[in-house]
């Protein structure tokens, strides 16, 4: 019983130190927010009022960073938003497992082992065929409120 | 008419065959079926061998009507395609089968295809109008007068007045059709239509529409006749709207001669379009002295009596085309009258007007009749003859015009007409744009003429009634408004959009109003505080029981109407005190008591409640805040603190001594009340950015207009930067938290405003010590946070990031701010950041929008910094932006981003662009040290060689600009204005570039040669105009040139690499003789094809003489061979490259294209 609760109280924790508050007018395009918990980059602000004298509300348009789904919120502007953590590490990619999985290398020498392809095909194709030719290639993982996820693959080609 | 084919029969069955292909296609695409083999199938018409044979076949004798119309088509397209080898004999028979044809079959259904062969009849008789002797032209149209004058019966006569209006229509520039020829014959042709036959054709209309008139009177609208007079009419409205250029010269001289009651049409005109008619003297027998006025007016009279009962005749084409030509014939004005102190104009004024009375007398009626269901035309056009007539005349004429005919003035006629229309507009009570809507704008328009300041030395007094009228329509416009505002208190904000954007929407209409009230000031300025005091009492009263939001918006529109009327936009300049407020209110002696400084205290001490936080939240909602950001922003700019005796040099020593005007300047002044204000509105400010979070208008109002208008003059910064509330704002800003909550472009214009009070410190020492005390806390952040040991996991977090950017947009705010006597200190600011932006780069390589602002501040910085720079400070700001540029570069080059959503991948491009466009600047910026340059030291051995930076600039990031990337304009724009200026400006550096940079260079200027924008090509062609000038010059001189870059080489693979001159020749070649290009082009490719000719000349010998082999048919050939041969002989042409032989191969380039281009083309 007191495990249990423990566990949802930590999991709040969890989530509260990766996302931080931020005052809703000053989130802009390209920034990031939570909407509905998910982690979103901010693809479109509006601001609007509550009647003509009312006060400002801003409308954002968010893309969820991870599944790509649109999401949507309004939030009065003097309000505060939660503003996700959001990581970028890059690592140099040593292997590729036969069930999907990638092996990286860390900074400090440990190799990271728990993270998928990602599940696009031309995407795939790109980073195992370059693999698959011998090139140096450093991938950068995103991650944000505990999910992490491929975005961007660099050939540093042989030098 | 004779047969025009010489009918042999196998010819007959070919056209008979071809006839039923092109039938069947049209019925085919009609019917939908197969339409892209049909349209193959018609266009295919276009190449047949007799083509012009077939297509006279087809129209003689097809009975589908779209078969015609492509005939006729076809024979317009390939005619004007063709027309350089047309015999003559040919021309002349095309032009009069055309005219023949369409008289002919005057009377048949179809009329679009007459339609179409009359316009394709216009084309051709223009396209050889100027190879026509005078004797064809008039033979053409002496056929086209019979027809028009009614000799060939009435239908023809209408074809023959369609005839001339498609001929007027294209040989008036303005909606003439593209016919590959330039501009030149364009205006050849307008010239000798204006100067031979405009009064002509207008004479035949005017007989036309009177041959008929007596049918029209007796007999229904639906005959012929009347359509024929209304093509009549509208044939005459379409000359009158002619661009009359030859009366223009006489016209001018003229000026000085009749200028006593009518302005000169030197006049500002307004929304709606106001064109002056000038035919020039010429035409007065015609339009003026011949009754033919006379005749129309009472045309339109008697139909319209005659059509009362008929409610929809207003509308009717023939009256829609009688009143616009009246309309037309009331902007008459220029050397059409003689100079005789204007009467002769003004009777003619009289005349119009008292024809048109009854359209807008008696307003009231009028208006009701409208509500009833009348058609509003005839009242709106009605407005426009009043607006016409405001703009050829003084007021005092203006008024005197109607009184000659009745009681009324014509200023109290349009006052009551205004009113009626107001009255309208208020108990209509939508926001749809009904008929009032149009009128009161047109009204409106008519008061700004008539109130418009004028130039100094023209008579605009305004009689008494005026005065009066102006009082009166402002008292209804200002109650009419307040009824709207309250109406609309209640609606949803959400379509308001930018208050900035709907103030400037409502500009217009806004200072319409100031000047209306500004006529009457007596009345106008006590009557809006009457009304503001009305709403403050309401308000005060009312306070915590009633809600207050219809006051509210009163005092919204209350305030934007006021700020009109007591000051003008300066622009960024000063604005005066308007004249009216500083010369009336003569016999006001104590400032307080001026009606002026009242209604202004009255606002800015109701706009110092706001700073009580009670109050503030009782009423000042953010809107109303924003009207009064607005309205002191405006208002300080022209009141606070004026410079006084500011105009004391016009020697206006009458005005000077009136003290009811030194009263009303020196009140707000240094040293009165000024002071005392400028807290006030600091205070303001300062409550706007932190007591109202979120509200990102009125912060951007604040920001943007209102503290920039109190740092823009230096006398008021002085007084500005003693102030204890400067110094708290100062302070807030330099090291609290709490304005870190304004988004970042406010962040940038509050950092560059707090900056340019600088200005009003004591000297420069004082004032880069102010920048530094400003800035200081700032750099040091960003130093400190840039070495601390765990920035990799502190730089990521929310919080960091924000602080960063709010920091980078204030640095970057300053860093715009830059001016010579805080430049010094900004420079230290930008050089101390200098490796915390480089790591910082580093560190938020993946964060985009980071990224971006420290380009952007890095751009800006060089932007302000770099004229000053000595030497030294030179090469450090230079290596420092080739560190950036490498560094930006190394984490971009082979990037690949992963993502799953399109949408997020186009953003990313879109920041990839926008990126790339500061690099592109920043290297715009440091290119321009070579250009100005204010330091002092001049020793050449120290001295950074830009060009050679700029090269290496361009060779690290054009690698990183995609073609993909290059479809975004402004960065293509951007990249070839950066390439060419750098080619033109440094030619010689080009011989010094490796291979690969120089292979690039190429590259992107093939790619430039042959993009769709103009300015792009243009630019290229500039590029490369130099390029081989230089070449050809250092040849001459026995230098290297280009050197190997011009020779070809072998490159890596062992293939031979032509050089860059003889490519791009060959490229320029094709371009000209075979590719689509706009005529503008050809000018500037002259000037590139001229030196690179020279450079090239085996080379273009033999890409000539291929192309002579190459043309089959000995006739074209020896055109060929000729033209080439002119081109570079005639006209004198040698082999320096200057100014005059450039303009002659202009001219010979112009002559080769025409020559050659359509046969080449079509082969």
């Amino acid at each position: 019983m007191s495990d249990e609760e423990h566990h949802f109280e930590s999991k709040a924790d969890a989530g509260a130190s990766k996302t931080y508050p931020q005052q809703a007018g000053t989130i802009r395009k390209n920034g990031y927010i939570v909407i509905k918990g998910r982690p979103c980059k901010v693809v479109e602000v509006s601001t609007s009022k509550t009647g003509k004298h009312g006060h400002a509300k801003c409308h954002f348009v968010g893309i969820d960073i991870f599944n790509a789904k649109k999401l949507e919120d309004i939030v009065p502007s003097s309000h505060n938003c939660d503003v996700p953590h959001v990581n970028r590490t890059d690592y140099q990619l040593i292997d590729i497992s036969e069930d999907g999985f990638v092996s990286l290398l860390t900074e400090n020498g440990n190799t990271k082992d728990d993270l998928r392809l990602p599940t696009d095909d031309s995407l795939l194709t790109q980073i195992k065929d370059g693999f698959g030719e011998g090139k140096d290639l450093v991938v950068s993982v995103m991650s944000a409120m505990g999910e992490e996820q491929i975005c961007a693959l660099k050939d540093i080609g042989p030098k | 008419m004779q047969n025009f084919f010489n009918g042999r029969p196998e010819d007959l069955v070919h056209f008979q065959s071809t006839m039923q292909t092109i039938e069947h296609a049209c019925s085919s695409i009609q019917m939908h079926t197969n339409p892209a083999v049909a349209e193959a199938t018609i266009l295919s018409l276009r190449q047949s061998p007799q083509l012009y044979q077939t297509c006279k076949f087809i129209l003689e004798n097809s009975q589908v009507a779209n078969a015609r119309f492509q005939a006729a088509a076809a024979i317009r397209d390939v005619a004007i395609r063709e027309w350089g080898i047309l015999s003559a004999d040919d021309k002349r028979s095309l032009v009069s089968f055309c005219l023949c044809f369409v008289i002919q079959h005057a009377s048949s259904p179809d009329a679009y295809v007459q339609g179409k062969v009359s316009a394709v009849g216009a084309q051709l008789m223009k396209r050889g109008w100027l190879d026509f002797m005078e004797s064809e032209q008039e033979a053409f149209l002496s056929e086209v007068q019979m027809a028009v004058l009614g000799n060939h019966g009435v239908a023809a006569q209408f074809i023959g007045i369609n005839f001339l209006e498609s001929m007027v229509s294209e040989f008036s520039p303005a909606t003439s059709t593209a016919m590959g020829l330039p501009r030149e014959f364009h205006e050849q042709c307008r010239a000798s239509l204006e100067l031979h036959y405009l009064k002509k054709f207008y004479c035949w209309a005017q007989e036309a529409a009177f041959s008929v008139t007596n049918k029209v009177v007796e007999c229904d609208s639906s005959v012929l006749e009347v359509k024929v007079c209304d093509a009549a009419l509208r044939l005459m409205f379409q000359i009158m709207n002619w661009d009359f250029q030859l009366s223009k010269n006489a016209h001018e001289r003229a000026i000085n001669v009749f200028s006593s009651g009518l302005r000169n049409y030197v006049v500002l005109l307004k929304k709606s379009e106001c064109i002056l008619v000038q035919p020039g003297s010429s035409w007065r027998d015609v339009l003026i002295s011949s009754g033919h006025i006379g005749w129309l007016l009472s045309l339109y009279g008697t139909l319209r009596q005659k059509s009362s009962f008929d409610t929809y005749w207003l509308d009717s084409p023939f009256a829609v085309s009688a009143r616009q030509l009246i309309i037309q014939l009331c902007s008459l004005t220029g050397t059409i009258f003689p100079s005789d102190n204007g009467q002769m104009q003004e009777l003619h004024l009289v005349q119009m007007l008292s024809g048109i009375i009854q359209w807008i007398h008696p307003p009231d009626i009028i208006s009701a009749a409208i509500e009833n269901g009348k058609s509003e035309s005839e009242l709106l056009d009605g407005c426009r003859v009043l607006l016409y007539i405001a703009t050829l005349t003084t007021p005092m004429v203006f008024d005197k015009l109607l009184k000659s005919i009745s009681p009324l003035g014509t200023l109290s006629l349009l006052s009551s007409l205004t009113c009626e229309v107001v009255k309208a507009r208020m108990a209509e009570n939508t926001k749809e744009e009904t008929w009032s809507w149009y009128a009161r704008d047109i009204l409106l328009d008519t008061w700004t003429t008539i109130l418009q300041p004028p130039d100094i030395g023209k008579d605009a007094e305004l009689p008494p009634e005026g005065i009066r009228a102006s009082a009166c329509v402002f008292n209804l416009i200002v109650e009419s408004e307040l009824k709207d505002a309250s109406a609309s208190a209640f609606d949803d904000g959400d379509d308001s959009g930018l208050p900035q954007a709907s103030i400037s929407a409502m500009d217009e209409r806004l200072s319409s109003y100031a000047l209306l009230a500004r006529a009457a000031v007596d009345v106008t300025i006590p009557l809006l505080t009457k009304l503001f005091s009305e709403r403050f009492t309401l308000l005060y009263h009312g306070r915590g029981t009633s809600d207050p939001t219809c006051t509210l918006e009163e005092l919204y529109s209350l305030l934007l109407i006021t700020g009109h009327v007591l000051a003008d936009d300066g622009e960024g300049e000063t604005p005066l005190v308007p004249e009216a407020l500083q010369a009336h209110f003569v016999d006001i002696l104590e400032a307080k008591q001026h009606p002026v400084v009242v209604l202004s205290c009255s606002i800015i001490k109701f706009a110092e409640q706001s700073l009580d936080p009670e109050t503030r939240a009782a009423y000042f909602s953010p809107r109303l805040m924003e009207a009064v950001i607005w309205f002191l922003a405006r208002w300080s700019d022209t009141y606070l603190m004026p410079l006084e005796g500011g105009r004391q040099s016009d020697g206006d020593c009458q005005h000077e001594s009136q003290p009811s005007k030194k009263a009303l300047l020196s009140f707000f002044g240094e040293h009165n009340q000024g002071k005392l204000v400028l807290d006030i509105i600091v205070k303001i400010s300062m409550t706007t950015l932190v007591s109202y979070p979120g509200e990102t208008q009125l912060q951007e109002l604040t920001c943007c207009l209102l503290l920039p208008a109190v740092v823009r003059r230096k006398n008021v910064c002085a007084h500005l930067v003693t102030l204890d509330s400067w110094h708290n704002l100062a302070n807030a800003f330099a090291n609290g938290r709490s304005l870190f909550s304004l988004t970042a472009t406010h962040q940038r214009s509050l950092a560059e405003n707090m900056i340019r009070s600088a200005a009003g410190m004591r000297n420069s020492e004082a004032s880069n010590q102010y920048v530094r005390d400003l800035m200081g806390q700032m750099t040091s952040y960003l130093v400190d946070i840039s070495s601390d040991s765990n920035l990799k996991s502190i730089a990521q977090q929310p919080d960091a990031i924000l602080s960063v950017s709010c920091l980078l947009e204030r640095l970057r705010g300053a860093a715009r701010a830059s001016q010579p006597r805080t430049q010094k200190a900004i420079f230290e600011m930008g050089i101390s950041v200098m490796k915390p932006i480089l790591t910082l780069l580093e560190i938020y390589k993946h964060e985009s929008a980071v990224v971006y602002m420290l380009l952007k501040f890095v751009v800006d910085w060089v932007d302000g910094q770099i004229v000053f720079l000595e030497a030294k400070d030179t090469t450090i700001v230079v290596s420092f932006c080739m560190q950036l540029l490498q560094l930006y570069s190394s984490h971009n080059i082979g990037k690949i981003s992963l993502s799953l959503s399109s949408s997020l991948l186009s953003e990313e491009r879109t920041e990839k662009y926008k990126d790339l466009r500061a690099l592109l600047q920043l290297l715009k910026n440091l290119c321009s040290k070579d250009l100005v340059d204010f330091s002092s030291d001049s020793s050449e051995a120290e001295r950074t060689d830009i060009a050679q930076v700029v090269y290496l600039g361009l060779h690290i990031v054009t690698p990183l600009i995609s073609l993909e990337l290059l479809k975004y304009p402004k960065l293509c724009r951007d990249y070839f204005e950066l390439l060419s200026h750098m080619l033109e400006v440094y030619p010689e550096k080009v011989a010094q570039l490796n291979n690969e940079a120089f292979a690039h260079i190429v590259g992107t200027l093939d790619f430039g040669i042959h993009h769709q924008d103009t300015e792009i090509v243009n630019m290229c062609l500039r590029a490369l105009n130099v390029l081989a000038s230089y070449h050809y010059k250092e040849r001459g001189a026995g230098k290297e040139g280009l050197g190997s870059h011009a020779a070809g080489m072998m490159d890596q693979g062992g293939k031979w690499q032509e050089g860059i001159l003889s490519r791009f020749l060959q490229a320029l070649l094709q371009l000209l003789l075979f590719e689509d290009y706009s005529t503008e082009l050809v000018s500037s490719a002259a000037d590139a094809l001229f030196p690179l000719i020279l450079c090239e000349q085996g080379l273009y010998q033999r890409l000539g003489h291929e192309l002579i082999e190459r043309q089959m048919n000995p006739q074209l050939k020896s055109r060929l061979a000729n033209a080439l041969q002119c081109l570079t002989s005639s006209n004198e042409l040698s082999s320096t490259l200057d100014r005059i032989n450039s303009q002659k191969f202009r001219k010979n380039l112009y002559a080769f294209l025409g020559e050659v281009r359509g046969f080449l083309r079509t082969m």
